[in-house]
């Protein structure tokens, strides 16, 4: 055991000092390793922010149905009997023209609009019936559905459904989501031949020390893991990296934020789970770093044998 | 301890290097392999070390075929010898006491007795004070010497030299060969395989002579050779 841990804290430190011998190209290195994984973070974040945007507003039930001006008082009647019993609603508000006509004008008295005032003088209500229909929380297809059997009734001039624009942005995002991945995807191989390459260069570098430690008997193993471990740490400094550089990036754009956000009166800041960005950018730091030494040492090592 | 039985050895280019060679080196014995250039000794020194595999016959040692050993097994049997090799395989990107220190780090010796012992080999070979040198700032002689000490620190039991004093003037020559007897009289066995009389004109000790692929044990024959 103390054995086994000797061989790895002298592996460990060969590497260390090797990064420090060789500071310029072990930090630039790190540098491609943060940019690579910085890139998807922060996409990661804003499309995640974004849906959680829209969880917000998906959660809006409201269904309005506008009825036509010529409605008579048995249509309307027949139609909140419709809602009333169909199983998608939980409650209905019948909002009559008159009613809606005296809220418009008084809220256009209080708000003391200039424009407004030719509104006030118009006399008759152009504002036709209406209900708004909290429906319970189902898929934006049975909301659809919902829309097609009331449109269907000729008193209804117009079903409108609030949440439909959310559901399109989150169409969007979801795509914004599969890109995200792509890219992610692209950039993890990036930085696999990357790492791979500096491991096979290091490897070839260090061709006498290897063929002299297989002489004295070194087990493949004793070889390997020092460059495994430099396959690590280069993921384990670039991971550390690219986190302080999405905090820095994040941070910024949350000041610019501000700024437009004071303006528009609301609250919104980029916000992410440091915890889980932590995790997720060092563990597929380290396993890139591993994974791409792996090959490069499986590879290469097995390529100069000794023993012919 | 080292037996080898019908060995041949065939290279597909240049065909047979060793014919059904047979002879045993006891534990404790110092013996030099010679024979010109080309006759075989590297060969055959590479297959005592496990470096190389005989394509017939068996090589035993210390009871174990080298032929049927496991790939896996392999590095552990290396550990058993020390090698000194001609262009001593030294590493110039590290200092003497660095150099030493290798073969302990495989042999996972913990590090405060791993570095008594790289003092204690490079006291052996007279190196002492430059255990921080780099070896390219060594004479020829010196990084023959530590790549002595590298060879010893794991304190194995069986030395082998592949004309270590090839590429130096005599009086360096007699220094590394007094150092080969040193470790002979505190019972490591030592192959020595050379072209020249040096060193070995002075002793009794037993000559593997190789010529066109066969081996004759006879110290006689080498000083008919070497005048030849």
């Amino acid at each position: 055991m103390s054995r086994w841990l000797n061989h790895h804290l002298q592996a460990m430190k060969s590497v260390l000092s090797r990064f420090a011998a060789n500071k310029l190209s072990s930090f630039m290195i790190f540098v491609v390793f943060s940019v690579a994984l910085c890139l998807p973070t922060l996409f990661y974040i804003a499309v995640d922010n974004l849906s959680s945007l829209t969880k917000h507003f998906e959660n809006e039930t409201e269904v309005s149905v506008f009825l036509t001006l010529d409605a008579n008082v048995k249509s309307i009647s027949d139609i909140e009997a419709k809602l009333k019993k169909h199983q998608m609603v939980k409650s209905v508000q019948f909002v009559s023209k008159g009613e809606a006509w005296q809220a418009l004008q008084t809220k256009m008295k209080l708000d003391q609009y200039d424009a407004d005032q030719r509104l006030l003088a118009i006399k008759q209500n152009p504002l036709p019936d209406a209900f708004f229909v909290q429906t319970h929380e189902v898929s934006i297809a049975a909301r659809e559905a919902l829309k097609t059997e009331l449109s269907s009734h000729p008193a209804v001039a117009e079903v409108l459904i609030n949440a439909e624009w959310v559901e399109r942005l989150a169409t969007l995002l979801a795509l914004g989501k599969k890109l995200t991945n792509v890219v992610a995807l692209l950039l993890l191989g990036v930085l696999l031949v990357v790492v791979g390459n500096t491991i096979r260069m290091q490897i070839i570098t260090q061709k006498d020390e290897i063929e002299v430690s297989k002489l004295m008997g070194a087990t493949n193993q004793f070889i390997k893991v020092p460059f495994l471990y430099a396959g690590v740490l280069y993921g384990f400094f670039g991971g550390l990296l690219a986190l302080i550089l999405v905090h820095g990036i994040v941070f910024s754009l949350n000041l610019s934020l501000l700024e437009i956000t004071t303006l528009y009166e609301s609250d919104f800041t980029l916000s992410m789970s440091t915890f889980d960005v932590t995790i997720m950018v060092m563990s597929v730091a380290i396993t890139v770093g591993w994974l791409g030494a792996y090959i490069a040492v499986s590879r290469t090592i097995a390529a100069f044998s000794i023993d012919k | 301890m080292i037996k080898f039985d019908q060995v041949t050895k065939r290279y597909p280019a240049s065909g047979d290097i060793l014919q059904n060679v047979s002879f045993t080196i006891e534990t404790g014995e110092l013996v030099f392999v010679t024979g010109q250039s080309g006759a075989g000794k590297s060969t055959l020194l590479k297959m005592v070390a496990a470096i190389e595999r005989p394509t017939t016959g068996t090589v035993l040692v210390a009871n174990q075929n080298i032929s049927q050993l496991k790939d896996s097994a392999i590095p552990f049997m290396r550990r058993k010898f020390g090698l000194v090799f001609q262009d001593h395989k030294l590493l110039y990107d590290r200092n003497c006491y660095e150099n030493v220190m290798l073969p302990l780090r495989i042999n996972g010796i913990a590090m405060s007795e791993a570095s008594r012992r790289v003092r204690a080999a490079l006291d052996k070979v007279g190196l002492l004070n430059k255990e921080k040198a780099m070896p390219i700032t060594l004479s020829g002689g010196e990084q023959q010497r530590l790549a002595i000490a590298r060879a010893v620190a794991s304190r194995p039991s069986i030395l082998i030299a592949d004309e270590p004093t090839g590429n130096l003037d005599a009086s360096y020559a007699a220094d590394i060969m007094a150092i080969f007897h040193a470790f002979n009289q505190v019972g490591v066995t030592v192959i020595i395989a050379t072209h020249d009389a040096l060193g070995m004109s002075a002793n009794h000790h037993r000559v593997l002579h190789l010529n066109q692929g066969s081996v004759s044990i006879n110290p006689h024959a080498q000083h008919e050779d070497i005048s030849a």
